[in-house]
């Protein structure tokens, strides 16, 4: 049971989406607080090559993943200053980020007389429970049979959603993406507020790239992340912006990705071109039918989401 | 108490300011990447030089920059004719494959004798279509029911990318050559589509692209139909006061900044490529078109020398290898050029002053903390 076609699926879509679990959650804390950044591309390079060059030097995975943070996090302050200090158009600035930050990465990878690029990791995540445990039918593989940042995506999720909607400065941030001119007359230091969502967002991004060159992928290469940025920031609006669904429907996103892979053991003949498509075609449908007009409201956008905030407007 | 200083918004800026503050993001990008190359070990100056003598220093060299920028001031328009009616088209790269795969499909389908003037019109046109196609695609659901165009035009370069990919390699589609069984090739379009060269690989889409740009400006600046769209870009509130059909100005946008990037793709087509080569078309130059209109703080005419600049720093990348340096240095300096260069608008906008003292405590409201 354990070996059939759906289990390995869903197995394997777990791990794909878990970078995008991350990079998502991330985005869904800075766009809370009314900054959309479209960096997570370029912030999860650059925790992508820190996370593995941090690995490959002093061997700790646990260093690693620091360095991804902190890297992602330093990234996005950039961003931060753009948009919430100079108030400068934030598409652009996050645009800007993702050139710059990949740029950075490739470079990194490829510098040096001995460069990273085509070196294997010197050490993987692997899961971390007991093989008797992660054995045992169904629950296995599902619950039991992952590393250890699987289970740390788990218990950022929980806590995010937990931050968000349980506590006073998760109701402070919603007031900041909802209204900021508002929350600062409630005594609320929006810059403050939207300085540090953004870098935790930076940092969350950082920590998914990270993912990919110490977990799924764990060999330097230019692009080791595929679309995964790009994607996280789809999945934000199709998660209405809640950690809990960032989740799910980053699942839904890594099986997409899987697709082609159990076409093949199914014998059924797609090309994997067409089958590459899909997640894209997910994503812009479920945005028509979910997200149109209105309904990005409903869904829970904030309503500063974008807008610079000017404190001396009164 | 510290003393701090006094920022409020500029109402119309000088043309030396607005001139002054895109060169000055240049160099600072340029030291900020010396910086980085020698944190790396590199010799900075040894990289620059190379850079400017690949893109400069030579007959040949210039000419690559040349078609390097073709499509960068076509993506460059395409990003600035949207970007200014606050429409985030980031789907260059999608229409620029679009326009590329409908003008291969038009060049291949034509009858070998066609006119030269006839086939050429017909392969290059047919890359605007299906540029504006591509666009319509994320216009249309975006004047008509609301949706996100950010989203959709992203997610619409991928769906290009890999429709692009499954013509070439994962099909027996008429855009394969069936000639090439080794490694999959796009078919060659016929030669008289061609756009004949007149310089070293230089062909004459550098001068469609050209006049497209100035095209670009004489409608915004001045029709009445620029006009109109420049009023929509100022504030669709007031649009509609003044009763300008706002969704149809933003559709036309839309499609119009569509038809660019597609044009860019045609013209790579009937230009330097002469056929639909997936990996000559998906380098980036829709997002490079982005930094272009930026730069160009969303002129069409600046468009024409930034992106010479941006085609020059692509072109130098490749060079760097025969010295050892990765040639993503280019992106690292095409992403600072950026941040600095929408970092500099902030100094466009607004004016910075010393507080005078005697008013330092009733313009408290107006303070910002540098932070």
């Amino acid at each position: 049971m354990n070996e059939s076609v759906l289990m390995l699926t869903i197995v394997a879509a777990i791990g794909l989406g878990t970078p995008i679990v991350f990079a998502t959650v991330g985005e869904i804390l800075t766009e809370r607080s009314g900054i959309l950044n479209l960096g997570v591309q370029g912030m999860m390079m650059i925790g992508a090559v820190m996370g593995f060059w941090a690995t490959f030097e002093t061997g700790s995975l646990w260093l690693g993943v620091l360095a991804a943070l902190i890297a992602g996090a330093a990234l996005s302050l950039i961003h931060a200053f753009n948009s919430v200090t100079l108030r400068v158009s934030q598409i652009v600035s996050g645009l800007a980020l993702t050139i710059f930050g990949t740029g950075v990465a490739i470079f990194i990878g490829r510098a040096g007389s001995e460069p990273l690029i085509g070196t294997p990791s010197r050490e993987v995540f692997e899961p971390i429970l007991p093989e008797a445990l992660a054995d045992l039918p169904l629950v296995g593989p599902l619950v039991f049979g992952h590393d250890a940042l699987i289970y740390l995506s788990w218990i950022i999720v929980a806590t995010s959603s937990y931050y968000l909607f349980r506590t006073r400065p998760g109701l402070t941030l919603r007031a900041v993406g909802e209204d900021p001119a508002s929350a600062e007359a409630a005594g609320i230091h929006v810059s403050r507020v939207r300085y540090i969502h953004v870098m935790v967002g930076g940092a969350l991004a950082g920590l998914g790239g990270a993912y990919f060159s110490l977990a799924l992928v764990p060999s330097w290469q230019d692009h080791p992340i595929g679309p995964a940025g790009w994607i996280a920031i789809a999945l934000v609006i199709l998660a209405s912006w809640r950690p809990w669904r960032a989740l799910w429907v980053a699942y839904l996103f890594g099986a997409a990705g899987r697709v082609s892979f159990t076409f093949q053991t199914l014998e059924v003949n797609v090309p994997a071109d067409l089958l590459a498509m899909l997640p894209y075609v997910l994503a812009i449908v479920a945005m028509l039918i979910l997200a149109s007009g209105k309904r990005a409201r409903l869904l829970g956008a904030p309503a500063a989401l974008g807008i610079p905030y000017f404190r001396e407007e009164r | 108490m510290t003393r701090r200083l006094i920022i409020e918004p500029r109402g119309l800026a000088t043309w030396w300011l607005k001139l002054l503050i895109p060169i000055a993001s240049v160099i600072a990008a340029l030291v900020l990447g010396a910086v980085f190359l020698s944190i790396t070990g590199n010799d900075w100056l040894e990289v620059y030089k190379k850079m400017a003598d690949a893109a400069f220093g030579s007959g040949r060299g210039f000419a690559e920059t040349l078609v390097s920028a073709t499509p960068l001031i076509l993506t460059g328009v395409a990003a600035a004719i949207a970007f200014k009616m606050l429409v985030w088209n980031i789907g260059g790269e999608g229409q620029l494959i679009a326009g590329a795969v409908a003008a291969a499909g038009v060049g291949i389908w034509l009858a070998d004798g066609t006119p030269a003037v006839i086939a050429i019109t017909a392969v290059v046109a047919a890359g605007a279509v299906g540029g504006a196609f591509w666009a319509a695609l994320s216009a249309v659901p975006r004047v008509y029911l609301g949706t996100n165009e950010i989203i959709t035009t992203l997610m619409l370069n991928f769906i290009a990318l890999h429709l692009m990919q499954y013509l070439v390699f994962g099909s027996s589609s008429p855009w394969r050559d069936p000639d090439a069984t080794q490694f999959p090739q796009g078919r060659p379009i016929i030669d008289n589509g061609r756009i004949p060269e007149f310089f070293h690989r230089l062909d004459w889409g550098l001068f469609i692209a050209i006049a497209v740009a100035i095209a670009a400006w004489f409608v915004i600046s001045k029709t009445r139909s620029g006009f109109e769209y420049r009023i929509v870009g100022d504030s669709f509130d007031a649009a509609r006061y003044a009763g300008i059909k706002v969704p149809r100005k933003v559709l036309g946008t839309f499609l119009a900044s569509g038809a660019a990037a597609g044009l860019a793709g045609s013209i790579l087509v009937a230009g330097i490529l002469g056929k639909m080569d997936p990996r000559s078309l998906d380098l980036g130059l829709g997002f490079t078109g982005i930094i272009v209109a930026a730069l160009a703080r969303l002129n069409p005419i600046a468009i024409i020398p930034v992106a010479i600049l941006m085609g020059a720093l692509n072109n130098a990348g490749p060079a760097l290898q025969s010295i050892g340096v990765p040639s993503a240095v280019v992106m690292i300096l095409q992403g600072a050029i950026l941040i600095f260069a929408v970092g500099g608008e902030f100094l466009i906008s607004n004016r910075i002053r010393r507080p005078e003292r005697h008013v330092e405590e009733t313009t408290a409201a107006a303070e910002v903390s540098p932070a």
